[in-house]
């Protein structure tokens, strides 16, 4: 059994190289978390994400750019990669999928690829449909990964409009798909104007609100299963 | 006072040499046309990036309706990107608004970044097209109102040509490398905005807005971008301003060591502050949202941002990126009438 100090090294290390974009020592670090028989979950949570959350407060405060945060995540996805296939199962309380992108005549992905990150890091099946993205393949790629979150994402108050015609057609299609929208120009108002389920104004907050709408898409759909039997 | 006898052009080009004028100019260095002008041109915005005639006539109708002083081209962001080989999408299916974008890069790993200037790099693209539409442009109304255009800026345009997350990772890993692509994409820039001083236009541009400190720290901008700046300004004679837009209060004094004639900055600048680094005769120009106060704003507001920005100091009045195409006319009358008997 790891020794709850030599535990406690491995968690410190992970966190530090994250923060550090330090590829390489994640990739040992996470290592040696297998091979002292950590739990995957636990080297990827007090750990990896850790280091992630403190890297999103030194973006906040500036000391770190956007440069920086693309490293750091590099270096969290390079221990994901080693820890994720021993990760007994995913266990946020839920498990989602989420099909993200920036609408169509938008190329600012930066805002979006952070969002993305954040749900990587969580454990959701991601399906990244990339910037500038036609407005019928949100539907399309929602209907065929059938996925419980839909996230758009715009930068330009031009191309945003677009997020309003995906929500009618997603709606038209499957009416119980969450539905998240976000990016500078976006704000509460124009999410609830336009029908959408949620909007966040930065990535941890989406992430939030994307764990609170899929577990009560859960529910919901538990509560049907139900009452049919 | 007595009644304003100076033309746009004149009143604007007075600022540019530093002279005193009757009132603080209200124009842009980024695309200004409106829906409002291209609907009685009876043409679609798709159309106007690809034909000189439709560019210039569409760029026009900005000082011919409604006061503003000066006539821009391009309208979007994908000139010189294309001349290096980029393909471009103008949305020709489109009705809506939608502006150009790149649709295939020309660099798609580190090991494609060793590029060069190709032969006959004027004669490529759209820069031919540009040249005319300056042409047009300056003989449509020039005579009155300056005509501008504007480039990219060296960082904004690798961002165009290649993967800007690589481009902002690489910024950090392999610096030297980054520098030597910025410095051929110098190279290039001053090439274009020769062609374009060269077809008469009275000011140039440089967008570098992808250099922002809501993405890059002042410490990479000053080491990294700067140098390649300051070779383009130093390369260019005409009438120049630095545009960058988002977060710039850390890096205005590098935006003026750059060699531009003027800065331009966007809402989220704080002028006061800027004005009292930079002194009473750095040009700085801005500093209204063209969007939220434009477009989205009512009358009211758009007076009273005027106001503001004429009370914090700004040598023009001026847009923090392009205007949006949907601006409502009346919006437009009213910017320009405040600042007619507000900025005296
Ligand atoms: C970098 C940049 C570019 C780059 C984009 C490169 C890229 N691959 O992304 C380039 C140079 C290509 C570019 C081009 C243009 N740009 Co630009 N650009 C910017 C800039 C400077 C920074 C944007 C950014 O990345 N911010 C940093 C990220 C981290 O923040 P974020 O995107 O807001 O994301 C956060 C949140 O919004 C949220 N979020 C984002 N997405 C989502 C999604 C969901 C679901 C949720 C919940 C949350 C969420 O979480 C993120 C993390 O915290 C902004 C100005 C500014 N400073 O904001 C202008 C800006 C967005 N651009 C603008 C314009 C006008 C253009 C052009 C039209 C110019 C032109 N004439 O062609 C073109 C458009 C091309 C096109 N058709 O798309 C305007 C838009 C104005 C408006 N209100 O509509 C802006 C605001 C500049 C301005 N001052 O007016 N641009």
């Amino acid at each position: 059994m790891v020794t709850e100090e030599k535990k406690q090294e491995i968690l410190e290390k992970l966190k530090n190289c994250v923060i550090e974009y330090d590829e390489d020592g994640v990739k040992e670090a996470a290592q040696e978390a297998l091979d002292v028989g950590m739990d995957a979950n636990e080297a990827i949570f007090d750990g990896l994400v850790s280091g992630m959350e403190e890297v999103g407060r030194l973006f906040e405060a500036q000391e770190y750019f956007v440069p920086e945060l693309l490293m750091c995540a590099d270096a969290l996805y390079a221990g994901l990669d080693i820890l994720k296939p021993h990760v007994k199962q995913m266990d946020l309380g839920v498990k989602g999928s989420v099909v993200i992108g920036t609408v169509e005549g938008d190329v600012h992905d930066i805002g979006k690829n952070i969002v993305k990150m954040m749900f990587d890091v969580a454990g959701f099946n991601v399906y990244d449909l990339g910037r500038d993205v036609p407005l019928d393949k949100f539907v399309e790629e929602q209907i065929k990964t059938d996925s419980d979150l839909v996230c758009l994402s715009a930068m330009m108050t031009t191309t945003m409009v677009g997020m309003q015609k995906v929500i009618e057609k997603l709606r038209e299609k499957n009416p119980d798909v969450k539905i998240m929208i976000g990016g500078a120009p976006v704000s509460k108002e124009v999410a609830d104007k336009w029908g959408a389920d949620g909007y966040a104004p930065d990535a941890n907050n989406a992430l939030q609100e994307a764990i609170n709408m899929v577990s009560a898409l859960k529910k919901m759909r538990d509560e049907a299963e139900a009452k049919k039997r | 006072m007595p009644v304003s006898t100076m033309t746009p052009r004149e009143r604007i080009l007075k600022l540019f040499n530093g002279e005193e004028i009757d009132r603080v100019p209200c124009f842009s260095g980024m695309g200004n046309v409106t829906a409002e002008g291209m609907k009685d041109l009876g043409y679609k915005f798709a159309a106007i990036h690809l034909d000189a005639k439709m560019m210039a006539e569409s760029a026009a109708t900005t000082y011919k309706y409604f006061g503003f002083e000066c006539g821009v081209v391009p309208f979007d962001l994908c000139v010189e990107a294309e001349a290096l080989g980029c393909q471009i999408n103008v949305y020709a299916h489109s009705e809506d608004i939608l502006y150009p974008t790149i649709k295939e890069k020309v660099i798609h790993n580190e090991d494609e970044m060793d590029i060069s200037i190709p032969a006959d790099f004027n004669k490529l693209g759209r820069i031919p097209l540009m040249k005319e539409a300056i042409r047009l442009l300056k003989e449509n109304i020039g005579n009155e109102a300056p005509v501008g255009s504007y480039v990219l800026g060296p960082f904004t345009l690798a961002g165009q040509i290649m993967e800007l997350n690589d481009l902002l990772k690489l910024s950090f890993k392999k610096p030297d490398k980054v520098g030597k692509l910025l410095d051929v994409l110098a190279d290039a820039i001053v090439i274009v905005a020769r062609e374009y001083e060269d077809a008469g236009v009275d000011y140039i541009t440089v967008r570098e807005m992808g250099a922002t400190s809501d993405v890059l720290s002042p410490r990479v901008f000053k080491n990294l971008i700067l140098p390649y700046l300051k070779k383009i300004f130093s390369e260019l004679k005409g009438n120049t301003v630095i545009h960058i837009c988002g977060k710039t209060n850390d890096i205005v004094p590098f935006m003026m060591e750059s060699g531009a004639r003027a800065i331009s900055v966007d809402q989220k600048n704080d002028i006061v502050e800027t004005r009292k680094k930079l002194g009473n005769d750095a040009l700085i120009f801005g500093n209204y949202d063209p969007y939220n106060v434009l477009v989205a704003g009512d009358e009211e507001t758009v007076r009273s941002t005027m106001r503001k920005c004429i009370d914090d100091g700004v040598s023009a009045i001026w847009p923090g990126c392009d205007i949006w195409p949907t601006v409502p006319p009346e919006n437009m009358r009213a910017m320009m009438d405040e600042i007619k008997n507000y900025g005296g």
